[in-house]
């Protein structure tokens, strides 16, 4: 009876069900790293090197990446860049940390400001400079506050790639209107005078707003940054001891809150850069990586200028660099950097940033004829270029402790959008800070002792 | 059969084969299971014990420091109210309006068709896009929301920047999102009711409010309880639009438990955090199926 039962065809059947589930398991379970099926001893001299790059973009910036590698796999014939989207910043970092669990970590992968540290921290990274060396690599040429953010302990780990700073945007249309001179205001004590005539009211409800504020997920943080150190004051300092309750952070804080809730010319929004474009707001401080998709999309002249001062100048970096993970195999690794070089190199960070906005990441890309031609057509990118060198690296509390960014972007978001008090939010987000910084202080001494 | 197998100790070839074809037919599910949920449940309860990136070689061992950690954070209250506000208007709202579109629906009026169709479409889109759109819509400035109160002379809140009108917003968007699924549930279950009933309601006198208490709303009894279990589930685990939306803000307004979750886990990269975040929900909605499972004998009535 059971002969019958189970016939050849059930049996088959049932097979092939039991293979899907072994596959569908083979999926959860690590899989080894692709062995280089190239570059071995055995292969042949002529196969070439395949390296595989994990990357963020999307639309323009995206298109432009595309062709930085397509031109760079044509360059060249040792060298295969296996190109892979991954998502934004932070989907790029979870799946590489989900990459390196399972042992399918890329090659090389872009990492951003507020990511690359968590893997160095874990010794993930691989150090540069035997590479760099190797490759030829000039990394004096590099602009000098961009390439030794991705510096620890006088070595290499983080390559400048797709590096942005805040910028101050106006509407030269609502400036005009307003009566103001075509340029950015020189401190905020002067925007503070501007502001009143740049804001439009329609009865209670404010039509144009002066200045716009973005929400955490849109990095208020970041931007801010500037901010603590224009009023003398900062987030931390490099050991992690923490200053958002010294008396000048404080103040910078009740600065913004007034902006919004006592001077009523700012307000907080959703999205800045589509206000901007919009003519929702006359001015913002956004992203040189924003100029791109600013350039494109809005019907009048908006000009560019320095961050506004108050006490001090400041103005900070940010965006994504290049790294190699460390268990890249010893044959991909200068492969790997050559891709690194290339991507950098003054010709490519040329081409690169102004398709995007993002700033060139060499020294030597400015005295480029086509960079020259490019800055006389397009002077609001030379603005963001020419404040390039008074930039700094970010404080360690946003860019290197765990969530960091997004522990200072609620407390932002409690004085801009709730007008709660600057001095008991700031003590708050500092406690938090200090106890999350706590793992990250005791992996750093096991790190680099 | 069974008779034999246990005169003769030996087990007999038609019954081992039996048992080969039992374990071939019930061992890839059990083989799921064990891999995909049992797993995964079992592994990150002990994630919730350790202190632990997700990257570290090394998992440390801190016993109920997690769980401490959670209960004596300030948002963790407001954590678990928004989690229940939004799981209990979404449901309310989605069971009361699906009711009463499904019984509307459920007329013969033109164009029936394609209303249905339309009232189920937002089920199939993307929870992103849908946010997308729906940011635009809760716009104070230009949105189509602020023009509609334009006509009666109101001015839109600001939705998403609002600490008190973000939950509203997103819970109105999930309401919209899954509602169509409801309706079409619901006017299945409409036609499972026999006519008879209804003629019997006439026949005795009763107007329509009789037909819907002694007869629509009991037949239904089935299918409200299965809509409140499954809807209770979906929008305990929501958290499409609330990320594209608000990103659980301002602040921590539409925080809900899934969304901290996340945030612990793939933005902090606190797997313990993450952990108990998980062990929390996975408790909640264990209760809750339960109880259900209880209160469904009791009171539905399967015709």
């Amino acid at each position: 009876m059971l002969e019958k039962t189970i016939s050849r065809r059930t049996l088959l059947k049932g097979m092939t069900v039991s293979a899907g589930v072994f596959a569908l398991a083979a999926c959860a379970a690590p899989v080894a790293p692709s062995a280089a099926p190239a570059g071995g001893a055995a292969a042949p001299a002529q196969t070439p090197v395949t390296v595989l790059l994990w990357s963020s973009f999307t639309g323009k910036n995206g298109e432009t990446e595309t062709e930085l590698v397509k031109r760079f796999n044509e360059s060249q014939s040792d060298v295969v860049i296996d190109y892979q989207f991954q998502g934004n910043y932070e989907e790029t970092a979870q799946k590489v940390t989900a990459a390196l669990q399972a042992g399918t970590a890329p090659d090389v992968s872009l990492l951003s400001d507020v990511w690359w540290f968590k893997f160095y921290l874990n010794r993930a990274l691989l150090p540069l400079d035997d590479l760099l060396n190797a490759q030829g690599v000039d990394v004096n040429d590099y602009q000098d506050s961009l390439i030794n953010e991705g510096v620890r302990k006088g070595v290499h780990y983080w390559i400048p790639f797709a590096r942005s700073t805040p910028l101050f945007y106006y509407n030269k249309e609502k400036w005009a209107a307003a009566g103001l001179p075509d340029r950015g205001p020189e401190t905020w004590d002067e925007f503070m005078e501007w502001a009143p005539n740049l804001a439009e009211m329609e009865g209670e409800e404010m039509k144009t707003a002066a200045f716009s504020h973005p929400d955490g997920a849109s990095y208020i943080a970041w931007l801010f940054q500037p901010v603590t150190w224009q009023w003398g004051g900062k987030y931390s300092d490099p050991d992690f001891t923490m200053h958002m309750t010294d008396e000048l952070t404080v103040a910078a804080g009740q600065f913004y809150k007034d902006t919004v809730h006592t001077y009523k010319w700012a307000r907080p929004s959703k999205d800045v850069q589509a206000d901007f474009i919009g003519g929702l707001t006359a001015a913002a401080m956004m992203s040189t990586g924003s100029m791109g998709g600013i350039k494109a999309n809005a019907t009048f002249e908006f000009g560019t200028a320095f961050l506004p001062k108050k006490d001090h100048f400041g103005c900070c970096t940010g965006g994504a660099g290049l790294a190699i993970l460390s268990r890249t195999p010893a044959e991909k690794q200068s492969a790997a950097m050559q891709y690194i070089a290339y991507a950098s190199s003054p010709e490519s960070t040329a081409f690169w940033s102004q398709n995007t906005g993002y700033m060139p990441v060499r020294k030597s890309a400015l005295e480029l004829p086509d960079m020259k031609a490019y800055f006389d057509a397009f002077p609001q990118f030379k603005t963001a270029v020419d404040q390039l060198p008074l930039t700094q690296p970010q404080d360690s509390a946003r860019v290197f402790v765990p969530n960091g960014d997004q522990i200072i972007g609620k407390g932002l978001e409690r004085i801009t959008v709730q007008a709660e008090e600057v001095a008991t939010v700031f003590a708050e987000v500092q406690a938090t800070l200090e106890s999350e910084a706590q793992p990250v202080v005791e992996a750093l001494r096991a790190v680099e002792g | 059969m069974s008779t034999g197998a246990l005169q003769s100790k030996r087990v007999s070839p038609a019954e081992r084969r039996e048992w080969w074809l039992f374990l071939l037919l019930v061992g890839p599910n059990i083989l799921l299971f064990a891999i995909f949920t049992y797993w995964p449940l079992l592994y990150n309860g002990y994630l919730s014990f350790v202190r632990w990136d997700m990257l570290a070689p090394v998992k440390m061992w801190v016993g109920l420091d997690n769980y401490r950690f959670l209960f004596s954070q300030p948002e963790f209250q407001l954590i678990l109210f928004n989690t229940f506000y939004f799981t209990i208007a979404s449901v309310l709202l989605t069971i009361v309006l699906g009711l009463l579109m499904a019984l509307l629906l459920n007329q013969s009026l033109r164009g029936r068709n394609a209303v249905r169709s339309i009232v189920f479409s937002p089920v199939m889109l993307s929870g992103a896009a849908i946010g997308i759109v729906w940011i635009y819509i809760f716009d104070p400035r230009y949105g189509l929301i602020d023009a509609l109160l334009g006509f009666i002379g109101l001015n839109s809140p600001n939705w998403l920047l609002d600490g008190a009108w973000a939950m509203p917003a997103v819970i109105i968007v999930h309401v919209w999102k899954t509602i169509g699924y409801a309706v079409v549930i619901y006017l299945a279950g409409l036609q499972a009711i026999p006519r008879e009933l209804y003629e019997a309601v006439v026949v005795d006198g009763g107007g329509a409010w009789s037909r819907f208490r002694a007869v629509t709303l009991p037949g239904l009894s089935p299918v409200v309880f299965f809509l409140v279990l499954t809807t209770v589930l979906t929008s305990f685990q929501s958290f499409d639009i609330i990320k594209v939306m608000t990103n659980g803000g301002p602040v921590n307004a539409t925080t809900t438990l899934v969304f901290y979750l996340y945030e612990e886990g793939f933005v902090a990269f606190n797997a313990g955090r993450a952990g108990v975040a998980s062990v929390l929900l996975f408790g909640l909605m264990f209760a809750f199926t339960l109880v259900q499972m209880r209160y469904e004998d009791r009171s539905v009535h399967y015709a």
